[in-house]
């Protein structure tokens, strides 16, 4: 009975909202009474808007990837080569991403912006002459996509690197194989479970931002997200961008539950 | 040789973590309008915040939203961690699957569809949704702690006093309470900073005219921006700062392995 406040408030606010969402997007923007699928009809009829549900998962993708490549080494090092060091860098980790969104967002656009600090050392040291051109394009949304997510994908590498046993390591170089081999039939097989989670908490979130590829983008940085954002704020087809906002939905709940089903073949 | 690399791989990846929002930090504590160097000291952008009416409403706005979030966040949360232990099986599942579902589902969804809902029942915005809003994607992160907490408790204590007759409310009061303050105080400080930090639910159901410190720095990169925002963003993050500080000194190792669990 106790657990039912929170229940009550999680339905009406959470789950009810969800629920009108899905029954207005099947309504039409345009004023005709009863059910209708156009809204969904026309989501899946223009190309413009496939283009752009591959763009944002395309983006997705890269993000999570680059983190990866990012992470994993990281991860590994704290988990074990640093001894003592290992926990104020896993504090200077989990710090930024605490930080407000929108002020990380900000700093990306006045360090990459034209004229600023990044330029402003690219000249000098003479790697880059004139100006830098890299705000409001795909590269700069990726940048700070990458900012925003990857320390969560290095926290649950690290979990998993520094619960295995070093002595399988030990055997394996012991019985001859070589670091990569080690590696390749060792070490990352037995951290996979925190790679699986890692992907998830990058990739599921990145197809819901639009905030970073607003800001950063611009033009440049249309994705879905941005799209429902315009329908609701700009355009005023609501409907519209409800069915938009529940397509998303489903993107994020087919992803979640891919990506656990794989994270389960790892599980002993 | 080897110990070298990692040591620049951390280097460089702290960097790239860091070295922007520094360069804010450090802008706002220069003379330039235009974030352009060369370096010059000046408090004026800071002079100037004190007497910006406008951002002083949305700092007030954000903390009032912040603290209430924060402290109802905590009473829903300790209620249902309480009640969560007499559940059956299923229904635990059910209930912890609904009440972790907020954390799983894009912000932008959640704002939009309490947009819709508003609209369903034919209301004008107002600071009760956003504060709805807010409670809804905030809970979850005191539940966590409290749960953490909770699992980490030993229960015999609680048989232990009713047992030797001290009624429930007694043994609530004396037993299980001081086991889970330091986690309540935690998780409300853990909303509390979800909240003061959350953009997209204030945007998209603030009232119009009303505005909180993120929707104010968005207005700013909109409309072009000025110096206070630098100096803005670095008082938030000294927040943010304060309430992670408080948090991690209150929960210490339960909080490492929170995070551990909300990786899955």
């Amino acid at each position: 009975m106790l657990t039912w406040p929170a229940m009550a408030v999680l339905f009406v606010f959470a789950i009810f909202p969800l629920l009108i969402m899905f029954v207005d997007s099947f309504k039409s923007d345009s004023g005709a009474a009863g059910i209708v699928f156009t809204n969904y009809a026309r989501f899946f009829s223009k190309s413009t808007y496939l283009k752009l549900t591959g763009r944002t998962v395309f983006n997705s993708v890269l993000v999570t990837v680059i983190s990866l490549l990012i992470s994993y080494p990281l991860a590994y090092i704290m988990a074990k080569k640093l001894k003592g060091m290992k926990n104020i860098i896993m504090v200077l980790i989990i710090i930024p991403f605490f930080t407000n969104q929108l002020v990380r967002v900000y700093s990306w656009l006045i360090f990459l912006q034209d004229g600023g600090i990044l330029q402003s050392i690219l000249n000098s040291v003479g790697l880059v002459h004139g100006s830098l051109g890299i705000l409001y394009t795909k590269a700069a949304v990726i940048i700070g996509l990458v900012h925003a997510f990857f320390p969560y994908m290095v926290i649950t590498i690290y979990m998993a690197l520094e619960r295995m046993d070093n002595s399988l390591i030990e055997a394996s170089t012991c019985l001859g194989a070589s670091t990569f081999t080690t590696f390749r039939k060792v070490i990352f097989p037995i951290s996979m479970p925190g790679v699986i989670s890692g992907i998830m908490i990058v990739f599921v979130p990145c197809l819901g931002t639009f905030v970073e590829p607003r800001i950063l983008g611009g033009v440049n940085g249309t994705v879905i997200g941005t799209v429902i954002e315009d329908q609701f704020f700009e355009i005023y087809g609501w409907n519209f961008g409800a069915a938009i906002a529940f397509i998303l939905l489903a993107m994020v709940l087919l992803s979640m539950a891919a990506i656990s089903k794989w994270g389960k073949r790892y599980e002993e | 040789m080897k110990k070298a690399l990692s040591r620049i791989y951390v280097l460089l990846i702290l960097l790239y973590l860091y070295v922007p929002i520094l360069v804010l930090m450090l802008m706002g504590f220069n003379q330039s309008r235009y974030n352009s160097m060369p370096f010059k000291f000046s408090l004026q952008w800071y002079q100037a915040l004190i007497k910006d009416t406008k951002l002083i409403m949305a700092a007030r706005n954000s903390f009032l939203l912040a603290i209430v979030t924060g402290i109802i966040c905590v009473i829903l949360a300790t209620f249902f961690i309480l009640g969560h232990r007499f559940l059956s099986d299923k229904v635990k599942g059910l209930f912890d699957s609904v009440s972790m579902m907020p954390m799983s589902i894009p912000w932008l969804i959640m704002g939009l569809s309490l947009l819709l809902l508003i609209r369903a029942v034919n209301l004008d915005k107002s600071m009760f949704f956003v504060g709805a809003g807010h409670v809804v994607i905030s809970l979850p992160y005191s539940l966590l702690v409290l749960k953490a907490r909770m699992a980490s408790m030993d229960q015999s204590l609680e048989e232990m006093s009713a047992s030797l007759g001290a009624t429930p409310f007694t043994t609530f009061r004396r037993v299980t309470l001081p086991a889970i303050a330091p986690a309540m105080v935690a998780g409300g400080f853990l909303s509390f900073m979800i909240s003061f930090d959350n953009f997209p639910i204030s945007y998209f159901l603030m009232p119009n005219g009303v505005s909180t410190l993120p929707i104010e720095i968005q207005s700013s990169i909109k409309f072009g921006f000025t110096p206070e925002i630098n100096a803005v963003s670095t008082v938030i993050i000294g927040i943010s700062l304060i309430c992670l500080t408080v948090t991690g000194i209150i929960m210490g190792s339960s909080l490492k392995s929170m995070m551990g669990k909300g990786g899955k």
